[in-house]
């Protein structure tokens, strides 16, 4: 920064000397007809400069013609003091002084601008460039990572496909199987109920021939309980067995 | 336990052969083994070993004098001091069966509703024998479960001609 600084203030330097010296060689309208007074010299007068001027102006007055004549003639020489510089061809020492002046500044540039201009360039470009860089780095990143979320995006895709797939799968099979279940639970329950009517009125008879015969025994044993109080109905008995086991050796 | 009852029976009918009344010693037995069936605190109480034996001696002697002969009750006393009075039953029968074979006889249980009469009995034995083809002695035990008849148990053969089994026939054909 501080060359940057140093650089523009010769420049400034520069500029203000070569303004001058064109200046101090240049020709003013004043000397111009300064000069032409000076040197002035007319047909038929003696002398020149301004002493020859008033000569000819008191002719002039006089009514001379010649007079009027040269005058008209100076005056045309006075107006040319008048006149524009070239504007395409300047005097020579303008000419000498700005080019040594754009050398000096030229070299003053080269030496003391140009490399920090040059160093500012290359440090602007290096940002650039690393900003380039960096901005191909970040878009080839995002590039990347859209191309890895569109992936992960496909592949949960297929995943959350594939697990509908099986859900609908288990849910199909479950329904079957609590289907099946349930039909067989269904059929199990009926057998059940058949059996269980079956084997209820198995018993219903089992217990109804139960109880009859428990009321024909009871009866049976209440009869026979009556008689085997009389000792001649034992007596009986017991002869009645004498005699069998009698009769089986018989 | 069977061969213990057989081993006490054994000694029972050597101390009643020495005395000479093995016949009634093992009748008394037989009878004493009856009653004890008969009698749920008897048994009970003579074989508590909470009871000191001497007790138990004098429980039987008590009960038994007067009424059995001195060899039965000093055997009936001896089993039940040694403990063995719920085994009184098998050394009986086999105390029966022995004086039985002493005399080349068998013996035959016969339960009845009622007691039978001599003449009942002596035909009874003569029926049995005459099935059995050798002699039979018969031990009569009244027994209300038969309700009427009689069953007779000779060894391992039974004759059961009781109104209880005639029933329980009845009530298996129902």
């Amino acid at each position: 920064m501080r060359r940057l600084w140093t650089a523009a203030a010769v420049v400034v330097a520069a500029v203000a000397l070569s303004a001058s010296a064109v200046n101090a060689a240049g020709e003013t309208i004043g000397s111009c007809i300064f000069e032409e007074l000076e040197g002035a010299q007319f047909e038929g007068i003696e002398g020149n400069g301004f002493t020859a001027v008033k000569e000819l102006k008191t002719r002039y007055k006089a009514d001379d013609d010649h007079a009027g004549e040269l005058i008209e003639e100076f005056e045309s020489d006075l107006e040319g003091c008048l006149e524009a510089p070239n504007p395409i061809f300047p005097e020579r020492t303008e000419i000498i002084w700005g080019g040594l002046a754009f050398v000096i500044l030229l070299a003053l540039m080269y030496w003391k601008l140009f490399p920090p201009v040059k160093n500012l360039m290359e440090q602007r470009t290096q940002r650039i460039q690393d900003a380039i860089d960096d901005a191909d780095r970040q878009r080839a990143e995002a590039v990347e990572v859209k191309a890895n979320y569109e992936a992960e995006l496909a592949d949960a895709k297929t995943e959350a496909a594939r697990i509908v797939d099986e859900a609908r799968e288990q849910a199909a099979t479950v329904r079957a199987d609590l289907q099946a279940r349930a039909e067989a639970d269904i059929a199990e329950m009926r057998e059940r109920a058949a059996a269980d009517v079956e084997a209820s009125k198995r018993q219903a008879i089992a217990d109804l021939q139960s109880e009859v015969s428990d009321i024909a025994l009871g009866a049976a044993e209440a009869v026979i309980g009556r008689s085997l109080e009389d000792p001649e109905m034992q007596r009986q008995l017991i002869d009645d067995y004498i005699a069998r086991v009698g009769a089986d050796q018989g | 336990m069977a061969e213990r009852s057989a081993s006490y029976a054994d000694a029972v009918a050597a101390v009643a052969r020495a005395e000479g009344n093995l016949d009634l010693v093992s009748d008394e037995l037989f009878r004493v083994a009856r009653a004890l069936e008969g009698s749920d605190e008897l048994r009970m109480t003579l074989s508590d070993r909470q009871i000191p034996a001497a007790r138990r001696q004098q429980i039987v002697e008590d009960l038994l004098g007067g009424h059995a002969s001195d060899t039965t009750t000093a055997m009936v006393s001896m089993i039940v001091a040694a403990g063995r009075s719920t085994d009184l039953a098998g050394i009986a029968q086999e105390a029966v069966e022995l004086n039985a074979r002493d005399r080349g006889r068998s013996v035959a249980e016969v339960r009845s509703a009622v007691a039978l009469t001599e003449d009942q009995a002596e035909r009874l034995a003569a029926a049995l024998s005459a099935a059995t083809g050798h002699r039979v002695d018969i031990k009569v035990i009244v027994d209300p479960s038969v309700m009427g008849g009689v069953v007779a148990t000779i060894g391992d053969e039974v004759i059961d001609g009781s109104v209880r089994h005639r029933l329980s026939q009845l009530r298996d054909t129902f």
